[in-house]
């Protein structure tokens, strides 16, 4: 008499009936041999779920929280980080339709000064915030960099429109000072509102 | 932890959290002190089912790092839908069988020289046991741990694994065969 492979045990202790397997059971209903391996598996099985849970040997609670808070810091550079992009993003797209509607004449010369001067005043206060001597992530970084990328292709484009003819100069001069702001507003926000979520 | 209690089933299939719904809540709107006490509710099975699969504790600890912060990030995606313990340690079963695969670690196959030698008469069966699993090949330990412990079935372990639901079922048969003659419990000729 040919008994049940373990295999075979194991594939009847599953629910459903597979091909071949009534079978198998109508086998194991009469064969005591096979009963007793059944048995012996069953046991097996609990056995294993009687097993003592093993424990840690340490706590990893305080790694963990670490590690919490430098993903929610991340989740948040990331967030202001966006802010900023839209935020100089907005601005230009203002400038721009501002630039199309500019003054003419010396009202023009007037709105270049006021463009220039709030220029200085946003630049000084970035110097006076000093982000070179503070402790900044990869990504404020990435984005303070981008901004200043672009505030020196304008200052490139300045001093192109600086050469062109007085007729169409000043327009665009204003256009692009209305840029530089709306980028140095930008950085600011990228610099100062990271500093104030981050408690520096 | 104050306001926490929990019940262990012993086949430790049922961690129930006191208040699970409020301490979601709380988890959810990212207060740190509630994912505290479902980490404190956790640790210990989390870090059984991580060791049970694992060959090594440095790779169980990882796995318990891993599947809380993976909690932590997911949360929301939490829908109370089954148990939260459920959730969880499908997480850690994920992240250990991932483990696995990332280690490549040795062939079933050059564990069949240990098996010939494996002892016959070990005395003290509880013992006896966890040696013989701690000594499986980790597939097909991680076979019988999740299908007779932790109560998969075949379709779900070949899920997590990536393999077939034949390939579960001819695992769980080589972990009892080997089992069997490990613990000196094979039929007499």
């Amino acid at each position: 008499m040919t008994h049940l492979t373990l295999e075979q045990l194991v594939q009847l202790r599953e629910p459903g009936l597979e091909p071949g397997v009534s079978s198998l059971r109508a086998h194991l209903a009469e064969c005591p041999q096979c009963q007793a391996e059944a048995s012996r598996l069953d046991q097996r099985s609990a056995r294993l779920r009687a097993l003592p849970a093993l424990r840690p040997a340490r706590d990893h609670w305080s790694a963990l929280e670490r590690q919490f808070k430098v993903e929610r810091r991340w989740r948040l550079v990331r967030r202001v980080s966006w802010i900023g992009l839209a935020a100089a993003a907005g601005f230009a797209v203002m400038f721009a339709i501002r630039a199309a509607r500019s003054p003419s004449g010396p009202s023009k010369q007037i709105a270049i000064d006021e463009a220039k001067a709030r220029s200085q005043q946003l630049e000084q206060l970035i110097q006076s915030y000093n982000p070179d001597a503070r402790v900044t992530d990869g990504r404020t970084v990435r984005v303070a960099g981008e901004l200043e990328d672009r505030i020196a292709l304008l200052d490139q484009q300045l001093a192109a429109a600086s050469r062109l003819d007085p007729r169409g100069r000043d327009a665009q001069l204003l256009g692009l000072w209305r840029q530089r702001v709306g980028l140095l507003n930008a950085l600011v926000d990228v610099h100062m509102t990271r500093a104030n979520a981050v408690g520096y | 932890m104050q306001g926490l209690s929990i019940f262990q089933s012993a086949m430790t299939d049922t961690y129930v959290l006191a208040d699970a719904p409020a301490l979601l809540a709380r988890a959810r709107a990212g207060d740190l002190t509630a994912f505290e006490q479902v980490y404190r509710a956790y640790e210990v099975p989390v870090y059984n089912l991580a060791r049970r699969i694992c060959r090594t504790v440095e790779d169980a600890e990882d796995v318990v790092q891993e599947t809380f912060f993976e909690v932590c990030r997911s949360i929301h995606q939490y829908r109370g839908d089954g148990s939260l313990w459920g959730w969880v340690r499908t997480i850690t079963a994920s992240k250990a069988l991932m483990r696995l695969r990332r280690n490549k670690y040795r062939d079933a196959d050059e564990f069949e020289d240990e098996l010939h030698r494996a002892p016959r008469n070990d005395s003290g069966l509880r013992m006896d046991l966890e040696a013989a699993l701690e000594r499986l090949p980790e597939t097909s330990r991680a076979v019988v741990w999740l299908h007779d412990v932790e109560g998969y079935t075949h379709e779900e372990i070949a899920g997590m694994m990536g393999k077939t639901v034949s390939f579960s079922k001819s695992q769980l048969a080589r972990a009892h065969t080997r089992l069997r003659r490990w613990l000196g419990e094979e039929p007499a000729a």
